[in-house]
């Protein structure tokens, strides 16, 4: 039985859990619009310079998104199934999957590093080696601008997510979490699936214009 | 001990849910990588943010435990769903009816 005492404002544990839960949706909104502004500026942008769009998108390597993509869906099923092994009192398989969707966030950011290396060998780089010319080159900057916030911000939050998971990986290996109380698992696991459903989203918009014309 | 444990919360989803869950996601990017080479015109569009909504409502629905968890956290998701949207179609709706 867990020996986490339930904070004296709740009524019972799991009262407490429903508010924990609560705040971390409140959060996950915020998240949402915070990425959505970016969205919102890529939207108007596209609509207002379509060709250059699919042609700053065609510069994207399809392959590498598509792994990135699998790699975070899978460790987004991974995490969900290492909280259901915590409530049902699995908690050493539970570490090793919490483990491995670290690693696979890991995975991801090397992948994307690779990117932006070849990226800026290809001088695709707004500002600091940006070496496209033509008649698009101007608005296709715009594109690549929007590229490197969406990602950077996603990059940054995957970041933050794999730092989190080894944490509860560690704490999950300590045998802070059981049957009865496993919240902060349980919101780190939330907070790792929006990052895989920003992730749903960035990956057509970036990679995927532009590639049949 | 308090009566009302986090047992007494949702049950979690079966691993074959989860594992079926999964097998559709990655369906899904198989799909939208596939139809991104056919040139279906401004359907390449629709097809491709279609699929990313139905693989987010996935994630959502059964990882995020929207489905088993109080309707309460539903309603907070969807807000901030449904912000975006007024954010992305009133700017739309200026950009689009400049004069040229």
């Amino acid at each position: 039985m867990s020996t986490t005492p339930t904070a004296v404002q709740f009524d019972d544990a799991v009262q407490q859990r429903e508010a924990a839960t609560l705040g971390m949706w409140t959060f996950i909104s915020t998240e949402i619009l915070f990425f959505g502004v970016l969205f919102a500026a890529y939207t108007l942008c596209r609509t207002r310079f379509p060709e250059a769009f699919a042609e700053g998108s065609r510069h994207t390597d399809v392959l590498l998104g598509t792994a990135e993509t699998a790699v975070l869906l899978i460790s987004s099923c991974l995490v969900a199934v290492a909280v259901r092994e915590v409530q049902l009192g699995g908690q050493r398989i539970a570490t090793w999957l919490i483990a491995a969707t670290a690693a696979l966030g890991v995975c991801f950011l090397t992948m994307h590093g690779f990117e932006y290396v070849s990226e800026y060998h290809e001088g695709l780089v707004p500002a600091i080696r940006y070496t496209q010319s033509g008649p698009s080159a101007g608005q296709m900057e715009i594109f690549f601008c929007l590229y490197y916030f969406i990602t950077g911000f996603h990059g940054l939050h995957v970041t933050i997510g794999v730092i989190v998971l080894l944490v509860m990986a560690r704490r999950t290996h300590r045998g802070d979490f059981d049957q009865d109380y496993h919240t902060p698992l349980e919101m780190s696991a939330l907070y790792w699936h929006l990052v895989d459903i920003v992730w749903i989203f960035v990956f057509p918009l970036i990679y995927l214009i532009g590639r049949s014309g | 001990m308090s009566p009302r444990s986090h047992r007494s919360g949702p049950k979690p989803p079966s691993l074959v849910v989860n594992l079926v869950v999964l097998a559709a996601l990655l369906g899904f990017l198989a799909l939208t990588v596939g139809t991104a080479y056919i040139n279906m015109g401004p359907a390449n569009v629709v097809a491709n943010v279609g699929i990313a909504v139905a693989k987010a409502i996935l994630v959502l629905t059964f990882y995020m435990r929207l489905k088993s968890d109080s309707p309460l956290f539903r309603i907070v998701a969807v807000s901030g769903f449904a912000w975006l949207a007024v954010l992305i179609a009133l700017s739309l709706a200026d950009l689009l009816t400049r004069p040229a």
